[in-house]
């Protein structure tokens, strides 16, 4: 009975040890993410590569790229056309969090409570400006080394859900060609 | 009100027995709804519904919003909004009451009270007081009781919805006790619209030039929502991608 108290205290420890790993990293990035937005004095390809380092840096863009075509289409696809792919979903994820944070100054990310479900860290979040707040969640996974940034949930809308969507509709569209969505995403 | 009543009990049956929602098994959520490949049988025609409503939005309903938010200020803005949501609340405390949520009925007839007396319900004061606000609707009612979603709709100048939503806010039309005791309901139900359109128009402006198909974007976001109200754990059980090593 005591070996089991002692088992159970040390997982609920370790838990809490990495549920507090995560907040640090996240206090420490988010309040870097505000200091980009708020600091755009620079000219825009100075500014634009501020955004590269930090999504470079904290996103898990394999796996979202991966994940948004899925695995049937990954198969049947060349090495080059993936590698193309991963280059221009890159350059798209930058371009969309760099236009979103110019639309918006944002004075704040508080941190409201940290989740994990399926070694998946959810972290809720409320970014506000003088007019308005909003709920912000961040999936998050632990790769050993550092955290990974997996999906951004604004209010209720998924980053990652969104846009499985709009790139299965092109792909059904253009019967599973990966060259075809590459297209559309370099339109955008 | 009989005719009325027909095309009401219409709507209802055809989406009580339509076919099923969803074909795809890729990523399925808790509600049975796939992102993915959402029923839309009729995208053809949705597709140009949109195309109207955004044109109808560019030369009429936006440049009316836009110069709203600029002359109003933003008490008065929050002001009309509170005021048209408090409308709400006794179609809100009917629903719960259909979907067992009697805690929350209460709740609904409280907040609409204190809020009326209180300051026409410009004002959320029951908020203040611990009575917080909850969102429901016909179409959620008619969800928790199993009913589909049914095929994707997008309404003339309403927007997006499904014909399981849809039938409940023409129900809620007609049985809202509220804008029943107005004279000129219409009124009403078109300052309601303007509001909600106001409510959304920074997410519009973000939608516009964001997506490469602004209709699947639109398709998905609102579909999120929805679900976001009626699963308990939505956001856990957001499908996430396969983690590969980076």
């Amino acid at each position: 009975m005591r070996i089991l108290l002692i088992l159970f205290s040390i997982i609920i420890s370790f838990s809490n040890l990495q549920a507090s790993e995560v907040s640090e990293w996240f206090e420490k990035e988010s309040n870097q993410f505000l200091e980009i937005i708020n600091n755009n004095e620079g000219t825009e390809s100075e500014n634009y590569e501020k955004y590269k380092y930090f999504v470079n840096k904290n996103f898990a863009i394999k796996s979202i790229a991966y994940g948004l075509i899925g695995e049937s289409i990954i198969k049947q696809s060349t090495d080059n056309e993936i590698s193309l792919y991963i280059d221009v979903f890159t350059d798209y994820l930058i371009k969309t969090i760099y236009k979103l944070a110019n639309s918006s100054t944002s004075s704040s990310i508080i941190l409201k409570d940290v989740d994990v479900k399926n070694d998946i860290y959810i972290i809720k979040s409320e970014i506000s400006d003088k007019k308005s707040s909003a709920n912000l969640y961040w999936k998050v996974i632990d790769t050993g080394s550092s955290f990974k940034i997996i999906d951004v949930i604004i209010e209720n809308t998924s980053y990652f859900v969104t846009k499985k969507s709009e790139f299965n509709k092109i792909l059904r569209k253009n019967r599973g060609s990966l060259e075809a969505l590459i297209i559309e995403i370099q339109k955008i | 009100m009989k005719k009325h009543l027909k095309v009401i009990l219409f709507i209802i049956s055809v989406s009580f027995f339509q076919i099923p929602l969803s074909y795809s098994n890729e990523v399925e959520t808790v509600s049975g709804i796939s992102y993915d490949e959402i029923y839309d049988p009729i995208e053809p025609i949705n597709r140009a519904v949109l195309n109207f409503n955004f044109f109808i939005d560019d030369i009429a309903i936006r440049p009316i919003v836009k110069t709203y938010k600029f002359i109003a200020p933003e008490p008065v803005e929050k002001g009309v909004s509170n005021f048209f949501s408090n409308l709400k609340e006794p179609i809100r405390s009917v629903s719960f009451i259909f979907q067992g949520e009697f805690y929350k009925s209460f709740n609904s007839l409280g907040r609409f009270t204190i809020n009326t007396i209180t300051s026409l319900g410009t004002i959320d004061v029951a908020s203040r007081v611990g009575m917080e606000k909850n969102e429901t609707d016909f179409g959620i009612t008619l969800a928790k009781g199993g009913v589909s979603s049914g095929p994707y709709i997008i309404v003339p100048i309403i927007g997006p919805s499904n014909l399981r939503d849809f039938s409940g806010d023409v129900v809620e039309y007609f049985v809202d006790p509220i804008s029943n005791s107005f004279p000129n309901r219409e009124y009403v139900a078109i300052g309601n619209g303007l509001n909600e359109r106001v409510e959304v128009d920074d997410q519009l402006d973000k939608v516009r030039g964001a997506s490469s198909d602004r209709y699947e974007m639109i398709k998905s976001i609102y579909y999120q929502n929805r679900n976001a109200q009626l699963e308990e754990e939505y956001i856990q059980n957001l499908p996430v991608p396969k983690i590969y090593i980076e």
